[in-house]
C-alpha cells in the first residue's frame, strides 16, 4: 500500500514537471500557433548553460541561475527572430518541419559544444529527500511541483488580466485580425518565445539539478507532449490537472503493469494516453474548439 | 510544362504517356543500363553506398506519397520500416519462406500498422497528426522489446542467414545490389503511376483542402487511410530489404531520428514530386558519406587538431537541422524545382522565357 502511494505521489510530481515543460509549448502555441518540437532541446541547452556558468566559469550558483535564465531568454528570442519570423503565415507543414529541423540542429550544437559525456550539474537546493509520513520524496521534484503551480497561476493571471497577456491571446486567435486591430503581433510572438525559453531553463534546474546530464535529457520534451495535449493546447490552468492525471496514471500503471512487462511501462504510458486523447477528444480537456471553413 | 519546339501530340494516349518523346526513351534506357552496370565498374564502397541509397529511396518515395502528395505529416516512417524489417525477419527466421512472400508480407504488415494511424489522421490534422505518428514510434519500440522472446528476440533482435531465391543466394553486395535495383525500379515506377492516377489526384485534392475534397465527393476517410497504407507499404518493403542487407534486425535501428532524416531528404529534394524524393535521398546520402569520409581527414590539420571525431558526427546533426531550416525558409520547393527550371530553360533555349 505504501509502495503504491509512493508511486502515485512521485508520479504526480513527475506529472507536474511535465506540466512545467508543457507550459512552454502552450505559451508558444497560444500566440504563434507553432508547436515547438525543439522544446526539450532548449531545456538541455538551459541545463548545460547552468553547468557552464557554475563549473566552467566557476560562478556562484545564484549568479549562474540568473545568467542561465537570461541566456535562455535570449536563445528563445534568437530562435524566433532567425527561424520563425520568416515563416509567419506559411503553411503548417513548413512550421512543423522547421521546429523539427531546429530540434536536430540544437541537439547537434549541444553535442559540438558540450560533447556526449555526462556533466554533473551542481544541486541548486539540498539533495536530502523530503519526508512525508512514511514516504521519502525527491526534494527537487517537490519544489518543482510547487514552482509549476505558482507559474501556472502567474501565467493564467497574466493571460487573462494583463494588457500584454490579452494581446497575446488575441494574436493567437488570428494573426491577420490582430494585426488589423493594431496589436503588435511580432512583439507578442517574440515575448512568447522568450517566456518559453525561461520556463525550459526552470524545468532544467528542477530536473537535472544535482544530477549528471547528457544531451539525452532532451527526450523529456517528447514525454511532456501528452500533458500538453490532454490539457488542450491553449489552457494553462488545465495543465496542472492534466499533469496530475498523466503523472498519477503513469505511477499506477508502473505499479501494476511493470511486473507484467518487466519494466519500461512508464516510458511508453504517456504516449498511450496521448493516442487515446487524440482519438477521443483531439482538443483536449480545455482546448479551444475551432470550426473549419473552406 | 513547356515542351521543346516541334513536339506535339496527336492522340490522348500520347499526351498522357509517362515517356513522351524518343529522346526521353534514349535517356531512360541509357540511365537504366548505367544503373544495372554500376557493380561492374563501381568498387565496394560505391556499391555499399548505392545499396543503402536504394533502400532509402524506397522508404522516402513512400513517405513522399504519404506526406508530399496526400499531405499527411508522418514522423513514423522509420517505425513502419521497423515493422517491415521485423516481419520479414520473423517470417524468414521461423518459417524460412521464400523472399517474394516475406518482402510482400513485410510490406503488407507495415501497411496495416500504418493504416491504423491513417485512421487517426481522419480525426486529427497538422501538429496533432505529427504527435500521433511520434507515438507510433514509441509504441513500436516498446512492443518489439516486450513481445515474447521467441517471436522477435527482445533486445537481442533477430540474426538472419543470407536469403536466396530459386537457389540463387544473395550473399554478396553485388547480388544484393541487383535485388535492390529490381525492386527499387519497380516500386518507383509504381509510385510514378500511382500519383498520376485517379488515386493520386484524390491525394492531392485531400492535401490541398480536405473539407473541399469531401464536398466534391472524395472519400477523405478512405484516401487518408490509403495514403498511410501505401506510404507504410513502401517503408515495410524498404525495412525488409534492410533486414536482408544487414542480416540483423533490432528495434534500436529504427529511431525517430531516422524518420527525421527521411523528412529532411523530402524537404531538400522537393515536396510533391517522386523525382524530388530521389534527388533528396541521393544528395543527403552523398553529404553524409562526404562527412564520414572527410571528417577524420579534417582533424589531421593543425588548426582543427582540437576537434575530436565525435564532433564531426555531431556536426552531421547540425548539418541536417541547418539544411532543413534553410530549405524550409529559402527554397520550400526543393532541389527538384531548380532542376525543373534548368530543364525548362534548356528546352526553350535560346528564348529567355
Amino acid at each position: 500500500m505504501i509502495s503504491l502511494l509512493s508511486h502515485v505521489i512521485s508520479g504526480a510530481l513527475t506529472g507536474l514537471l511535465f506540466a512545467l515543460i508543457s507550459m512552454g509549448f502552450i505559451i508558444i502555441y497560444r500566440s504563434a500557433r507553432v508547436f515547438n518540437f525543439a522544446q526539450g532541446e532548449v531545456l538541455v541547452a538551459g541545463g548545460f548553460l547552468l553547468w557552464s556558468f557554475t563549473q566552467y566559469f566557476g560562478l556562484p550558483v545564484w549568479l549562474s541561475l540568473v545568467l542561465a535564465i537570461a541566456s535562455s531568454l535570449v536563445l528563445g528570442l534568437l530562435i524566433e527572430r532567425i527561424v520563425l519570423r520568416p515563416l509567419v503565415g506559411e503553411e503548417l507543414f513548413a512550421l512543423v518541419m522547421v521546429t523539427i529541423g531546429l530540434l536536430v540542429f540544437i541537439r547537434g550544437l549541444v553535442l559540438v559544444i558540450w560533447g556526449a559525456e555526462i556533466h554533473f550539474v551542481p544541486p541548486v537546493f539540498s539533495l536530502k529527500g523530503v519526508k512525508l509520513g512514511p514516504l521519502m520524496l525527491d526534494r527537487g521534484l517537490v519544489y518543482g511541483g510547487g514552482l509549476t503551480i505558482a507559474m501556472a497561476a502567474l501565467f493564467s493571471w497574466f493571460f487573462n488580466h494583463t494588457r500584454m497577456g490579452m494581446e497575446m491571446t488575441a494574436v493567437a486567435e488570428d494573426h491577420q485580425i490582430a494585426l488589423s486591430l493594431g496589436l503588435r503581433v511580432k512583439r507578442s510572438i517574440a515575448a512568447a518565445w522568450a517566456i518559453s525559453g525561461v520556463l525550459c531553463t526552470l524545468a532544467a534546474i528542477i530536473f537535472v539539478g544535482g544530477k549528471g546530464m547528457t544531451f539525452l535529457v532532451g527526450d523529456i520534451g517528447m514525454a511532456a507532449l501528452p500533458v500538453a495535449l490532454l490539457a488542450g493546447l491553449e489552457s494553462i490552468g488545465g495543465l496542472i490537472l492534466a499533469g496530475l492525471v498523466v503523472g498519477v496514471s503513469m505511477g499506477v500503471a508502473e505499479f501494476f503493469l511493470d511486473p507484467i512487462f518487466e519494466g519500461g511501462v512508464a516510458g511508453v504510458f504517456p504516449f498511450a494516453i496521448m493516442i487515446i486523447v487524440l482519438l477521443i477528444r483531439p482538443s483536449g480537456m480545455f482546448g479551444w474548439k475551432t470550426i473549419e471553413r473552406i | 510544362m513547356t515542351l521543346a519546339a516541334g513536339v506535339h501530340f496527336e492522340t490522348y494516349d500520347h499526351d498522357q504517356a509517362l515517356i513522351q518523346t524518343r529522346p526521353q526513351w534514349y535517356w531512360l534506357i541509357a540511365f537504366m543500363i548505367f544503373l544495372f552496370t554500376i557493380p561492374l565498374f563501381g568498387g565496394g564502397k560505391v556499391l555499399g553506398f548505392m545499396n543503402v541509397v536504394w533502400i532509402t529511396v524506397i522508404a522516402v518515395v513512400g513517405l513522399q506519397i504519404n506526406v508530399g502528395y496526400a499531405g499527411q505529416i508522418n514522423l513514423g516512417q522509420s517505425a513502419f520500416m521497423g515493422v517491415g524489417a521485423y516481419a520479414a525477419g520473423a517470417l524468414t527466421f521461423h518459417f524460412n519462406l521464400p523472399i517474394w512472400i516475406t518482402i510482400s508480407g513485410a510490406g503488407v504488415s507495415a501497411a496495416l500498422f500504418g493504416a491504423v494511424f491513417g485512421v487517426a489522421a481522419v480525426r486529427v490534422k497538422g501538429f496533432y497528426l505529427a504527435l500521433t505518428t511520434i507515438a507510433a514510434q514509441y509504441v513500436f519500440s516498446f512492443a518489439m522489446l516486450k513481445l515474447p522472446k521467441e517471436w522477435f528476440g527482445e533486445t537481442e533482435g533477430l540474426r538472419l542467414d543470407p536469403v536466396s531465391l530459386l537457389g540463387f543466394e544473395f550473399n554478396t553486395d553485388v547480388r544484393m545490389y541487383y535485388l535492390f535495383a529490381i525492386i527499387g525500379v519497380l516500386m518507383i515506377y509504381g509510385a510514378w503511376g500511382l500519383v498520376r492516377s485517379r488515386t493520386g489526384r484524390a491525394f492531392v485534392a485531400t492535401r490541398d483542402n480536405d473539407n473541399a475534397a469531401d464536398i466534391i465527393g472524395i472519400d477523405v476517410f478512405y484516401y487518408k487511410a490509403l495514403a498511410f497504407f501505401i506510404g507504410a507499404f513502401y517503408a515495410g518493403v524498404a525495412g525488409a530489404l534492410w533486414a536482408y542487407y544487414v542480416r540483423y534486425v533490432m528495434a534500436d535501428m529504427f529511431t525517430l531520428w531516422l524518420s527525421v532524416w527521411y523528412l529532411g531528404m523530402l524537404i531538400v529534394g522537393g515536396m510533391g514530386s517522386i523525382l524530388g524524393a530521389i534527388i533528396g535521398t541521393v544528395v543527403i546520402r552523398l553529404i553524409q558519406e562526404f562527412i564520414t569520409y572527410f571528417g577524420p581527414w579534417v582533424t589531421e590539420f593543425e588548426i582543427f587538431s582540437g576537434v575530436g571525431g565525435g564532433v564531426i558526427f555531431a556536426s552531421m546533426n547540425m548539418l541536417l537541422g541547418g539544411v532543413i531550416i534553410l530549405f524550409v525558409i529559402f527554397e520550400p520547393r526543393g532541389l527538384v524545382h531548380r532542376w525543373n527550371i534548368i530543364k525548362e530553360s534548356y528546352r526553350i533555349w535560346p528564348f529567355p522565357h
